[in-house]
């Protein structure tokens, strides 16, 4: 990691001729995640081979800088943090905690946003009273049902927007939001979540299933506000991809995340609209999954959809979507839909009325189960090299027919007014 | 010049209106004279007005322009043909051109595309229906194709999308995959030569082989000649005879045209 060393070279060299090590008391303080870098050289140094040992067998993802160690994190689920150069940068630094850093403009900065927060802490205090008061008195003495109820609902509002307001400005919440270590249970963090979701992701899912036409064809509109994230295996799918049929032979893992507080109960639909039927000439739905009662909550975004209960979710079980040879491509349309109040549907009836797959559109459901749509996602999948094995496994109808386009049969010559020819 | 018989009056007009520059010696220049004689006289010999006007009034009379332009016609030319060629309710077919335009004086709507030339044509058989879509566009008039006789457009924004698959079951053909990557290889070449050697659409909007090989099209063929060998006198006496009997013929045949168009004037003229 010479490269690393060198680039960051000119901040060390900045951190050790400011501070001559005066802060080892303060890094116990400390409750952010540079702590366990304790001066690593300098334990290297003291007593040199059981340590090192130790951090390869046990390496810190705050200060791994080798490939090599990185992929040993990796392998174990655990994301290094930050850049290669920091981490290269950490190890070699004197440690100061963020909020000591030895610079004068810096620290009157931060006590004009510690000032601000302290006020915004306080309102926060006096609207919670206020809110407590207003949700004791009854709807007489506060004039109305109806007003009683908006205002509770405004001050509710205003008291989310403080909380958000309150921690927005912190340099070391941006930091860690940044490193991808920010609590989801915590507004702040939710809130910078969605709009880095906002940004760009949710513009392109929403630029994606409304120029497929996926949005009036399975369903009439759709406001997405969950994230939603599909993966085949390891392979991230991008919305609107093409996906080859012998990856889509099992079913997809879901990474969900919402960005509101609680939990929520949803139901997961996979959809197909472009089903060939030569007899109609035109198109059929099928549904390719169907499974209701999975819960998503901020932290628990994970969601394997061959793993949930065959007993009280799954109602419809995957099945690898084909195109016939000829047919246009086919829209892998995957919706995630709230149900109400977060309620369970009954897993007995459901299972016990939706039974035939083909015809069955998404449109009917809605309006039967009273769902809401807070997320989609989107694949399409056509005739490919694997298919035709993938149709013999699941035994589809006639895989040695192939679609041909219809011969267009000309109109007949008409003589149209033949008074003005010359 | 003013002549000098005329200097006589003039003086005495001098004289009249101004004794005092007779003691002058330039009295007698008759240049001078002259000058000055013009300086005074115009306070009491007015001058005619048509005269100042002279070099303004260049009138040109109707003599040029009536004559007419020598390429009047040039400015009409022949209709090119646009329009309807469709109306609204009539049954077309896939690939009919509905209406022909410079510029997008229409839009295709629902079932209908727009040619390189923004001719409208029908994407699906179906009734043509012309229409507005305020939700889709506030201006833009559409055209598009409806399946049912008595079908209304534009749909609701939020209708599933109406279409026909157009399609017959038929057994299944060997597939051709295309290569999963376009990047070129050692071993491909012979195949993208091939694939450079078929038809493909040239200028002038034809499907035609490139020029260098339609020049190696004997090449190809297999067909040979003989080398040629300026030593062989008898193939070059034969290639001459054959050349002056061409000629021969090619004489023979306007001297006839010739004797004809004589002999008919000869006709009419006696």
């Amino acid at each position: 990691m010479a490269h690393c060393e060198r680039a960051s070279k000119p901040l060390l060299q900045c951190l050790r001729s400011t501070y001559v090590r005066g802060f080892t008391g303060l890094q116990v303080q400390s409750t952010r995640a540079f702590q366990s870098s304790a001066a690593p050289c300098e334990e290297a140094q003291t007593e040199s081979k059981p340590k090192k040992q130790s951090f390869y067998d046990n390496p810190d993802p705050n200060l791994a800088s080798s490939p090599k160690v990185e992929r040993k994190l990796m392998r174990q689920g655990i994301m290094p943090v930050g850049s290669r150069r920091r981490r290269a940068a950490l190890q070699h630094s004197s440690n100061i905690p963020f909020e000591h850093l030895p610079f004068q403009c810096f620290q009157e900065a931060r006590k004009v946003l510690l000032a601000d927060r302290e006020e915004k802490l306080k309102e926060i205090e006096s609207v919670r009273q206020k809110l407590s008061r207003l949700q004791s008195l009854s709807a007489e003495e506060a004039g109305g049902e109806q007003s009683r109820k908006s205002r509770i609902v405004a001050l509710e509002m205003r008291l989310e927007r403080l909380k958000i307001l309150a921690d927005i400005n912190d340099p070391i919440v941006k930091k860690r939001f940044e490193d991808g270590l920010g609590d989801m249970n915590k507004p702040i963090y939710r809130y910078l979540a969605d709009q880095k979701w906002r940004e760009y992701r949710r513009k392109i899912l929403v630029q994606r299933i409304t120029q497929m036409r996926v949005i009036p064809d399975v369903l009439a509109n759709c406001d997405p506000v969950v994230d939603t994230k599909l993966y085949f295996g390891k392979r991230a799918i991008q919305p609107g991809d093409f996906v080859n049929s012998m990856v889509t032979t099992n079913p997809p893992k879901l990474d969900v995340q919402m960005f509101e507080r609680g939990q929520k109960l949803v139901t997961i639909a996979v959809v197909d609209p472009d089903v060939p039927n030569v007899e109609k000439d035109g198109y059929d739905y099928k549904m390719h999954y169907f499974a209701v009662n999975v819960p998503i909550s901020p932290t628990s975004t994970k969601i394997n959809l061959a793993e949930l209960s065959a007993d009280s979710q799954v109602v419809l079980p995957w099945v690898p979507p084909v195109a016939q040879k000829g047919s246009p491509y086919h829209r892998l349309s995957m919706f995630i839909l709230e149900q109400r109040d977060s309620k369970p549907l009954d897993f007995a009836a459901v299972k016990a009325k939706e039974t035939v797959r083909e015809n069955m559109t998404l449109r009917a459901l809605q309006t039967r189960y009273l769902l809401k749509p807070i997320g989609a996602h989107l694949f399409r999948t056509q005739w490919d090299e694997n298919t035709l094995e993938v149709m013999k496994q699941i035994g589809f109808p006639e895989p040695d027919l192939e679609l041909r386009t219809k011969r267009v049969e000309p109109l007949p010559y008409k003589r149209r007014n033949p008074s003005t020819f010359r | 010049m003013v002549q000098p018989r005329l200097l006589a009056p003039l003086r005495v007009l001098e004289r009249a209106f101004a004794p005092t520059l007779r003691t002058t010696p330039q009295l007698y220049q008759p240049q001078s004279l002259l000058q000055r004689t013009f300086s005074a006289t115009p306070p009491i010999s007015k001058p005619i007005p048509s005269l100042r006007l002279l070099p303004l009034s260049h009138v040109r009379h109707a003599s040029h322009a009536s004559q007419g332009q020598a390429n009047r016609h040039a400015r009409r030319p022949a209709g090119k043909r646009l329009g309807a060629k469709r109306t609204g309710g009539e049954y077309v077919v896939r690939g009919c051109i509905i209406f022909r335009q410079r510029g997008t004086k229409w839009f295709p709507g629902e079932n209908c595309d727009m040619g390189r030339d923004h001719t409208i044509y029908a994407t699906e058989a179906g009734y043509v229906r012309y229409y507005l879509d305020p939700q889709k566009h506030p201006d833009r008039k559409f055209i598009g194709i409806v399946f049912d006789k008595d079908g209304k457009l534009p749909r609701p924004r939020n209708a599933p999308t109406a279409r026909k698959l157009n399609k017959v079951l038929a057994p299944r053909r060997e597939d051709k995959f295309a290569p999963a990557s376009d990047l070129i290889t050692a071993a491909q070449p012979a195949a993208t030569g091939d694939a450079a050697s078929g038809p493909q659409l040239r200028p002038g909007y034809m499907y035609r082989e490139a020029n260098w090989q339609i020049g190696r099209a004997a090449e190809k063929a297999g067909v040979t000649t003989k080398p040629f060998n300026r030593k062989n006198r008898w193939v070059a006496w034969r290639k001459r005879q054959a050349k002056r009997e061409r000629g021969a013929q090619m004489r023979s045949l306007r001297g006839k045209d010739k004797s004809k168009k004589k002999a008919k004037k000869g006709k009419g003229g006696r």
